[in-house]
């Protein structure tokens, strides 16, 4: 079941296009990766997703409702630099959220206090929040994006500014909290959304590049590759560019003295390689075959 | 309206934490007495001084107890006003730049909702300090000059209370679009403006809020004189403008950048 | 200076005292302020009223 269907967003910053008419779906219960580089228009897309931005064009329909319908009580949303009041304490500042998204005072407290042990800040829950470290602010800032149950999570970069360890916990919390709800969260590592995503989102300059599930990307994009570096001379460089233009090379990729193809015959391309680096004395220093990752359609959508 | 009630209250919270809710109204009490002492020891206080030519002093005849009373209250025009909008100017400007609005509208609350619930939090302190402030200046007028009649006073308070509240409003509205300093400067630029025009051509200038002053005054010096309903009618009005509009504004133009 | 009316200066040396007090506590309590503190306390005391408006307005970075 769908959980939310945008269709045709587009909105621009003065004459800069931010987001440049994307349609996608969020099912119920999954966990949806907004992958890109910085710029890609991720944060735009959250905003819109959570009301706070209007789209120039496009729809946004939220449970098979009205688009343009006011699903605010159902989200809860954590920007990527979360700004919470430094003179409230954090047992306060949940409390708040919940009551503004329309929890009794009752309710507010019962499920202040389980959010704020669950994200491990019960024994801080008193203290000011300026007090706070930048790993608690992001998990004073899940625990308020938690309190009212709500039925999607969007969610800005939630790990990027934080040290290895912060980020460790807040990656546990996210793998815990992906049963209980949906969650879209944006980020520009790909190994943070293949690591507890199941969809992937992969934007760049305002558009989706690509987008599905993880494993039908992986297999989509488990291709036949070929990647050699050879020393720093002329004629070894003169030499891969001839290998780029043959036959079995599908497409071809070069980073200074590295360089990828991928293939569409293993057995041929090795062969070949092989044996004219050996009849043109050229210095290899690197050979491989395998097949190619997310990693490398990453870095070719990041890099064109 | 009950996300206006959550929100009014953590702001009243805010101005507690901050020493707003102390801070403010202690300034308007000592604004306010300050203005009696220095009117009935003006001679005292000349002589302390030293190089006052002799004969002068005798001359000096201590106001009438509503004059001082109408001298305090103008008082707030100054550096109350001053107190007032360099309060206001952070109100929706900070959360605004900071971020954190951006984490509260997100939530089901209505940029009408968190305006209103700001206002009524300034209206508070307002309130507060004004009320004691006028309190305080009425006690030693009376203790110090002479009689005055608290429907005088209250009444002339309240309408320096409006008058101040709608430069609240208005330097409220600059916060919902403009940095803080900015909606502070031209909050109050536009109050002395529009003070300053009244003063100049009163007949063209006396249905607005900025014959409030006279009017809080007249109340005192003419004992219930005559209450105009223009100013009355047009300072609600504009305050509501200007909550209105820094709704609206606060919609459009939330996030900054 | 013997008929100085104690009962209407002393509440007004008291407010006076009052605010400079609120704002040292404020002061002591802030996690920062906009210029080193210790300036921030020499205008509070020594600029009473006009000092402690001018730290609250200006001085405190946060609400």
């Amino acid at each position: 079941m769908m959980l939310l269907e945008a269709t045709n967003l587009r909105k621009h910053f003065g004459k800069h296009t931010s987001v440049d008419g994307i349609s996608f779906d969020i099912e119920q219960g999954s966990c949806v990766a907004l992958l890109g580089p910085n710029g890609a228009g991720k944060t735009t897309t959250l905003r819109m997703l959570a009301g706070l931005l209007e789209p120039d064009s496009g729809l946004i329909s939220f449970d098979g409702g009205q688009p343009g319908g006011d699903y605010r009580k159902a989200l809860g949303y954590l920007p990527q630099a979360p700004s919470l009041y430094g003179w409230m304490s954090g047992q306060e500042y949940v409390l708040f959220a919940a009551k503004l998204s329309g929890l009794n005072s009752r309710e507010a407290a019962d499920r202040g206090a389980e959010v704020l042990e669950r994200v491990g800040l019960k024994e801080h829950a008193r203290r000011r929040i300026s007090g706070y470290s930048g790993g608690m602010k992001q998990r004073l800032g899940l625990a308020q994006a938690l309190v009212h149950r709500p039925r999607l999570l969007l969610l800005d970069e939630p790990v990027s500014a934080l040290d290895p360890l912060g980020r460790r916990e807040v990656m546990e919390l996210l793998r815990d909290i992906r049963d209980e709800t949906t969650i879209v969260f944006s980020t520009h590592v790909l190994h943070d959304a293949e690591e507890i995503c199941d969809h992937i989102i992969l934007m760049n300059r305002g558009r989706i590049a690509e987008q599905g599930p993880l494993a039908s990307l992986r297999s989509q994009y488990s291709l036949p590759v070929i990647r050699l570096r050879t020393e720093k001379m002329s004629g070894a460089r003169k030499w891969l560019e001839e290998l780029a233009s043959r036959s079995f090379v599908l497409e071809s990729r070069f980073a200074g003295e590295d360089v990828m193809f991928n293939v569409n015959d293993v057995e041929l391309a090795r062969h070949t390689i092989l044996s004219e680096a050996v009849s043109r004395e050229i210095p290899l220093l690197h050979f491989e075959t395998g097949s190619s990752t997310l990693e490398d359609l990453f870095m070719k959508v990041v890099g064109a | 309206m009950r996300s206006v009630w959550i929100f009014y209250q953590k702001e009243m919270l805010e101005a507690v934490r901050s020493y707003r809710l102390i801070w403010i109204p202690v300034v308007f009490i000592l604004l306010g007495i300050m203005q009696p002492l220095t009117a009935y020891y003006m001679p005292e206080i000349l002589g302390a001084a030293g190089n006052v030519p002799p004969g002068m002093l005798e001359n000096y005849e201590v106001p009438s107890a509503a004059v001082v009373m109408v001298q305090a209250l103008g008082q707030y025009s100054t550096i109350g006003m001053l107190v007032l909008a360099l309060i206001t100017m952070n109100s929706i400007s900070g959360e605004r730049y900071s971020g954190s609005a951006e984490m509260v509208l997100v939530r089901p609350l209505t940029p009408l909702a968190m305006v209103v619930a700001k206002w009524a939090a300034l209206l508070t302190v307002l309130v507060l300090a004004l009320g004691l402030g006028a309190s305080g200046a009425a006690y030693y007028v009376m203790e110090l000059i002479g009689p005055l009649s608290w429907g005088g006073i209250s009444s002339a308070a309240g309408l320096y209370g409006l008058w101040l509240m709608c430069a609240v409003s208005l330097t409220l509205l600059f916060s919902a679009f403009l940095r803080a300093t900015a909606a502070a400067f031209l909050g109050l630029l536009s109050a002395a403006a529009f003070s300053l025009a009244h003063s100049l051509l009163p007949a063209w200038f006396d249905w607005t809020p900025a014959a409030l002053p006279g009017l809080s005054a007249a109340m005192l010096l003419e004992d219930g004189g005559a209450l105009r309903l223009g100013p009355l009618l047009s300072a609600p009005l504009f305050i509501i403008s200007c909550i209105a509009g820094a709704a609206l504004l606060l919609r459009r133009k939330q996030l900054p950048g | 200076m013997e008929d100085i009316p104690w009962g209407l200066i002393g509440p007004l040396v008291g407010l006076q005292l009052l605010l400079a007090v609120i704002g040292l506590i404020s002061l002591s309590k802030a996690e920062s302020v906009r210029g080193p503190k210790w300036l921030w306390a020499i205008v509070i005391v020594l600029g009473n009223l006009i000092g402690t408006i001018a730290y609250f307005t200006a001085g405190r970075k946060d609400v």
